[in-house]
């Protein structure tokens, strides 16, 4: 199903805000959404959220026949999907382009970069490899699916433990789980993707755009890099020209946003890695909050309180003291009192008071809504 | 800024139209529920057959027209039917046609012969016409046309072969259900408040300020770009909550009840329609509005 399409306006609204330096959700240019990591029960199940944006990693592994031209290494197999539960314009069976250069991006970044070590995979050489298959899903879109699918894939990567094996000559034995402790994969390093978005012919961009943001966009820059600032892929999409100096400005804040979300991804690491060994209960169930369907929930808005004292005092300022608002009760006659003045009475209006002007009517009109007190 | 916060509130709806008099049975399903085990009848649109029972698979009201059975859905992509008024953006400019977005199933067609062209000659379009296309409706544009036919595939055909059709300048477009638009004579009205309303079939609704001077050469194609007064723009921006107020509690849309519900609001101010409770009180008051004017 297609997109609605972007009207005119919001997109000439999105070109003028992010040129006041000013994003829909309050963001500064060079700021990441929240990001939450999260591992499943199984090894190597890890879903990233990057603001909305949800995707789901699992990796696993089978014994295979290596390749003819590397006999020695092990295999690796990457996939992403988008699924139609992701956003309507995704359409099951449909290899559009996005999902052609999602793929590639993967592929360069964690393939290319040789973050894990192939040869360790090697279990008989030319006969049984290990074949580590990596399958990401989306399972919404709110822009920037790359950063969010390569966070996925290597925190996946990092979590997940492949069986023991034992080698008596020409004898592989595939220790299950319960007889031996399953071993982590040797990572080499972390490479992770930031996106830049460039607007109006490159001249502003944006780190980590979001979906509507990323449909204004004029070009798209990925850069992979890891926390030893080694660059481990750069892609430029869209045809826009860009200037060396940008490219190398762009590489510094991959740089900082890189060492950030590596910190992150150890963190939570860390984390499963104390709960598993304590005995405590781990997986997705745990680290959702709990969502009760009574209350209301909304996430946390930040707002911006930069000039909120200023503007605070001066409303103060401005506005004037009020006036008593309840007025003393006057004491009519013995046992009746009075509180306050009514309106005027508007029920039956007679022909000659009309002409007499109005505000003659008001002092002098009957009294009426008045709070008479009769006490016995 | 002055920012207004509130506190979540228990909120007690008023059961509105309770007893009203048409509240026949109406057979409701949903999908799954079986209709009948009858097997001496014809299945339509939304039914399917499971073992013998035909079952529904959308959820709507079932109708029946002799050995017919279909269920008519509540909640629906705009279905067209020849005559109907519609607004649509242009998604995609073709050779010699539009692809116009009107939230149907299937991007609807705009013909180049369906157009009038400018200064409103009938001639066969030429080549140089069709170099033109873009100079008249480029994608993005928002434009109101008549549905001329429907294609086998479902796709509708539109024209804009009147004056009152055509691209649409200024003013604010409301998303509603196509299902609560009221189908009337005319879809046009220049309401007595002060704006212009366009309701299209297919769930746009257009709000515009009223032209001053109609332009008769101009037809579809001028788009006034000054600047709109601050009245107006008042007036458009509470039709606009109204209309989003009657969206919520399905009452049909129509000239009368856009105009009483604007009304019934006008003590409040603009912003305050959208709170849920002065929009419960609007809406009741605009019900019995229009209950007196029919009975």
């Amino acid at each position: 199903m297609r997109d609605t399409p972007l009207s005119n306006c919001e997109r000439r609204f999105l070109l003028k805000a992010i040129e006041a330096k000013k994003r829909l959700d309050g963001r500064q240019t060079y700021d990441y959404r929240n990001i939450k990591i999260a591992f499943g029960t199984d090894y190597g199940c890890c879903s990233v959220e990057l603001g909305k944006t949800r995707v789901l990693c699992q990796v696993s592994c089978e014994l295979v026949p290596p390749k003819d031209s590397r006999p020695t290494e092990g295999i690796m197999f990457f996939n992403l999907e988008l699924s139609p539960m992701a956003s309507p314009a995704f359409e099951p069976n449909r290899q559009s382009e996005l999902l052609v250069t999602l793929n590639r991006q993967l592929e360069r970044c964690l393939r290319n970069s040789k973050c894990i070590d192939t040869e360790s995979l090697c279990v008989v050489s030319g006969e049984k490899v290990w074949q580590i298959r990596v399958d990401v899903h989306v399972l919404n879109h709110d822009g920037n699916l790359m950063d969010a699918a390569s966070i996925a894939a290597i925190s996946a990567l990092s979590h997940f433990r492949r069986p023991d094996v034992a080698i008596q000559g020409r004898d592989v034995t595939v220790f299950s789980p319960e007889e031996r402790d399953p071993i982590p994969l040797s990572i080499y390093h972390m490479p992770i993707c930031v996106s830049f978005a460039f607007f109006l012919q490159g001249s502003y961009l944006l780190v980590d755009p979001c979906e509507r943001e990323e449909r204004v966009k004029d070009g798209l820059l990925v850069i992979a890099m890891n926390k030893h600032r080694e660059i481990c892929s750069i892609q430029s999409s869209g045809g826009i020209m860009l200037l060396k100096d940008q490219v190398l400005r762009c590489s510094k804040i991959a740089s900082v946003k890189v060492s950030e979300i590596t910190e992150l991804i150890n963190k939570a690491l860390e984390n499963d890695r104390k709960i598993r060994k304590e005995g405590g209960k781990f997986g997705f169930a745990e680290s959702m909050p709990k969502e009760r369907i009574t209350t209301l929930k909304r996430d946390d808005a930040p707002v911006e309180m930069t000039d909120v004292k200023e503007t605070a005092s001066d409303i103060v300022n401005r506005t004037e003291t009020t006036t008593e608002a309840v007025p003393s009760p006057v004491l009519v006659a013995m046992g009746t009192a009075q509180v306050g003045e009514g309106i005027v009475n508007s029920w039956a209006l007679d022909e000659d008071e009309e002409d007499e002007p109005q505000t003659e009517d008001r002092k002098t009109g009957t009294v009426s809504d008045v709070c008479f007190c009769a006490v016995e | 800024m002055a920012v207004e916060m509130r506190l979540p509130a228990v909120h007690k709806h008023i059961s509105l139209a309770a007893s009203q008099s048409n509240q026949d049975d109406k057979h409701l399903v949903v999908p799954g529920d079986v209709i009948t085990s009858d097997t001496g009848f014809m299945r339509g649109h939304g039914t399917y057959m499971d073992e013998d029972r035909l079952t529904a698979s959308v959820a709507g009201e079932v109708e029946r027209v002799n050995k017919l059975i279909c269920v008519r859905p509540l909640k629906t992509r705009y279905n067209g039917e020849v005559g109907d008024v519609v607004i649509g953006r242009i998604t995609e400019v073709q050779q010699k046609r539009w692809k116009v977005e009107t939230n149907s199933r299937l991007d609807s067609v705009l013909l180049l012969s369906s157009v009038n062209l400018p200064g409103g000659e009938l001639r066969r379009r030429s080549a140089q016409d069709e170099l033109a296309m873009r100079d008249y409706l480029q994608e993005g544009d928002l434009i109101s046309a008549e549905v001329q036919s429907i294609f086998s595939d479902g796709a509708l055909s539109l024209h804009t072969r009147s004056l009152k059709y055509g691209k649409l300048g200024q003013g604010v477009l409301v998303f509603v259900s196509p299902s609560i638009v009221k189908r009337q004579k005319t879809h046009f009205h220049n309401l007595p408040c002060g704006a212009s309303i366009i309701l299209g079939n297919n769930g746009y609704v257009w709000l515009y300020p009223t032209p001053g001077q109609q332009d008769e050469e101009a037809g579809g194609y001028y788009t006034s770009m000054e600047p709109v007064s601050l009245s107006d723009r008042e007036v458009i921006s509470r039709l606009r909550n109204c209309l989003l107020a009657l969206a919520a509690h399905k009452v049909l849309l129509y000239d009368t009840s856009v105009l009483y519900c604007y009304e019934a609001s006008l003590p409040q101010q603009i912003k305050d329609i959208l709170k849920p409770e002065i929009m419960e009180e609007i809406i009741l008051e605009t019900r019995q509005r229009l209950v007196e004017h029919e009975g």
